[in-house]
């Protein structure tokens, strides 16, 4: 059968999309464009195996999270490096006004661990529910809700903005010790 | 489904309960939103659309239905 000019112009219009959560995922834009070419491909071949009507978004974002989890098991985790190396080249400051720069932000966010991350990007950004971002993950919408809210504790610890520290190494090399302080 | 521990970290902040896990308004929330829109905003290379012509192309011949 025949692929239909209307899917075409789906995928056209969900490549935004489908970048964005690519680098989210690989924090690498040139492995993201390689991601969302093989997402692009295998939507194609697959067509027929999307319902129409349901969710193309959803169904797209979990092939290209598929391609992304197997190609980082072929690849043996080289670059992952959830809390060891970064860590040490990670010192951020919040800025002096107090302003979340977004640069410190994207620091932060790739020192998540891969399924912290997704979660927390499938529903703060890309307006997934719960219930799809469970289906996309194949898990189950608990277990989306706990990382989304480890995700958001993580963030808050990196970027201090939990309003309790003051700025400064003391309370820095407290957060990287993990220190739940009080 | 999810065990009573898992919510334990989220102790802290009384007032994102399971409900809303992320905090719609906190600054988080704020942050992640200009940095996935920012990188939705980016443009998209032209290999994207030659791919999909391409695989167009390369469709056995089409049946009109």
């Amino acid at each position: 059968m025949a692929v239909s000019v209307a899917f075409k112009s789906d995928l056209l219009s969900a490549i935004p999309s489908l970048r964005a959560f690519a680098v989210s995922l690989s924090q690498n834009a040139d492995k993201a464009d390689d991601l969302v070419q093989e997402t692009l491909v295998k939507a194609w071949d697959k067509h027929e195996s999307f319902q129409p009507g349901t969710n193309l978004k959803a169904w797209l974002f979990t092939i290209l999270r598929n391609e992304f989890y197997s190609q980082m098991r072929k690849r043996g985790r080289e670059v992952q490096d959830s809390d060891g190396i970064m860590t040490a080249r990670l010192a951020v400051h919040p800025s002096q006004h107090g302003q979340l720069d977004l640069k410190d932000f994207r620091a932060a966010l790739e020192k998540l661990p891969e399924d912290q991350r997704e979660a927390i990007i499938l529903i703060g950004a890309s307006g997934f529910s719960y219930e799809e971002a469970a289906e996309i993950c194949d898990c189950a919408i608990g277990t989306i809700k706990s990382r989304v809210s480890r995700a958001r504790t993580r963030l808050q610890e990196i970027l201090q903005i939990s309003g309790e520290s003051d700025f400064g190494p003391d309370s820095i090399a407290a957060q990287v010790m993990g220190s739940s302080a009080a | 489904m999810n065990k009573k521990d898992d919510q334990v970290s989220g102790a802290t902040q009384q007032r994102t309960s399971t409900a809303d896990p992320l905090g719609t308004n906190s600054e988080i929330a704020r942050k992640l939103k200009q940095y996935y829109d920012e990188l939705v905003a980016d443009e998209v290379p032209d290999r994207f659309a030659d791919l999909l012509s391409q695989l167009e192309k390369a469709e056995p011949a089409r049946k009109k239905d």
